[in-house]
């Protein structure tokens, strides 16, 4: 299992959103590419990025930045997601060195789009699953949708998609502890590796996820507790490591 | 009904395998998890997982009393073995300041090292953990309808050196080709997860149910 700093993009600057609302949002730093070299210094193995501008415009907002992390860490594979809704954004993202792109909203709204970017980009997408009470949310999490993540999960589990993203959007950003019931029990279900993120507060909820990833879950998203430094990247990967 | 029996050492979860199996799973298939050696020789085919250290699953093993009744499924019916459970079935494991094994085949099981490279000398990170593709290296039953160089997930920091070549049923690249997969009669044994591979595990996993343990 390996931890996974998360940096959400708005206007360029890194912040920390609480249960994805756009309107309580805490600036952590306005260098973002510094931002990502503070976690590669620390041993990072995968940095997952969100446009959050991007996830509610339904398109790339914060795409310079992206592209800036990723020449400046050619070998850190990098995951992003936010307004991801077209091959051609697919495309510019993966010829920009981005390793995975997550999909949340098409994968709801449009499946056909995920079927067709897992035949044109096989390895390279990963679904995002959003859920609150264990329903799908969508559009930035400002809509929710009538699909269980459950049964979202299974439908893409034989499409050949890399992971899926749990997200539980009723903790995120609000350092009260990850979802781990939920992420197991997801994790057991499906055919692919689970990327647990939402609510990781301390080495308590690391070493929870921990204990269970075996059931299939590679890589924990961190986002509030990195930047409030309630866990130590090296420490805790280290942690995992030993047990 | 055919029964097929999932190894339960209380070595960690197994649900994800038995729950894989169950949805590859024909009507006629029965899938049960057990400690049971009983059930075990019972049982049709038998799927040997295995997760954590060698040292901890031959105690587990062991503590359970399933040594013969593993032993004896693995020369009499349809066996997978999928990760430590390929592992543990060689002669010895270098893991654990070294662990003797079950011995089923002869051949050692290896650390990757500490500084791990690939062939341009960047450093790989141990344990090994992702999509890997796997070069089929032998026809076998249980390739049907998936591609070569089909996609696998892995996790490990270990990986088996067979003494005999013609066990090698796939072999996969993590600084050097290593083997994967290894077939023999009855026994089919991966290093990667068929649970966590999509569609190419489900379709191994569907082929083992249908396997009558003739290569």
């Amino acid at each position: 299992m390996i931890l996974i700093p998360a940096i959400d993009l708005k206007e360029g600057q890194c912040v920390r959103l609480r249960q994805g609302r756009m309107d309580e949002s805490t600036v952590f730093s306005d260098d973002p590419v510094a931002m990502a070299g503070k976690w590669v210094a620390q041993g990072c193995q995968r940095l997952h990025l969100v446009d959050l501008d991007g996830a509610f415009e339904g398109m790339p907002v914060n795409a310079d930045v992206i592209e800036e992390i990723c020449a400046a860490f050619p070998d850190l594979p990098i995951q992003i997601g936010g307004g991801i809704r077209t091959i051609d954004t697919v495309e510019a993202y993966l010829a920009a060195g981005v390793r995975y792109v997550i999909i949340g909203t098409q994968a709801v709204k449009n499946p056909e789009f995920v079927t067709q970017l897992c035949s044109e980009f096989p390895g390279n997408v990963i679904i995002g699953i959003d859920a609150k009470d264990g329903m799908v949310a969508v559009q930035g999490w400002a809509e929710d949708s009538d699909h269980t993540a459950m049964d979202l999960a299974l439908r893409f589990e034989d499409q050949g998609v890399a992971a899926i993203v749990y997200t539980d959007i009723g903790r995120d950003g609000m350092m009260e502890g990850v979802n781990i019931e939920a992420t197991c029990q997801l994790a057991e279900a499906i055919g692919v590796p689970v990327i647990a993120s939402g609510g990781v507060t301390d080495m308590e909820d690391i070493k929870r996820l921990n204990a269970v990833k075996h059931s299939g879950i590679e890589g924990v998203i961190i986002g509030r507790a990195l930047y409030e430094r309630t866990i130590s990247l090296e420490q805790a990967q280290a942690y995992i490591d030993q047990n | 009904m055919h029964t097929t029996a999932v190894v339960d050492y209380g070595m960690g979860n197994l649900r994800s395998v038995v729950n894989a199996l169950q949805k590859v799973a024909a009507k006629r298939h029965n899938i049960i998890l057990t400690s049971d050696p009983r059930q075990l020789k019972q049982a049709d085919r038998v799927v040997f997982p295995g997760q954590g250290a060698a040292g901890d699953c031959m105690r587990a093993i062991d503590e359970y009393g399933l040594r013969e009744a593993i032993i004896d499924a693995s020369r009499n019916r349809p066996f997978l073995g999928i990760c430590m459970g390929m592992q543990v079935l060689f002669a010895h494991s270098e893991e654990n300041q070294g662990t003797d094994c079950l011995g089923v085949f002869n051949g050692r099981v290896r650390y990757f090292g500490d500084s791990h490279k690939d062939q341009s000398g960047v450093k790989l990170k141990v344990p090994h953990m992702g999509w890997n593709g796997v070069r089929q290296k032998q026809q076998h039953p249980l390739w049907h309808s998936i591609e070569d160089n089909s996609r696998f997930y892995f996790v490990h920091s270990y990986y088996v050196e067979v003494e005999d070549v013609s066990l090698v049923a796939g072999t996969s690249d993590y600084g050097f080709s290593f083997t994967s997969v290894i077939a023999s009669e009855n026994v089919f044994a991966l290093q990667c997860h068929p649970e966590k591979s999509a569609n190419a595990g489900l379709q191994l996993l569907r082929n083992f149910l249908n396997w009558e343990g003739q290569a």
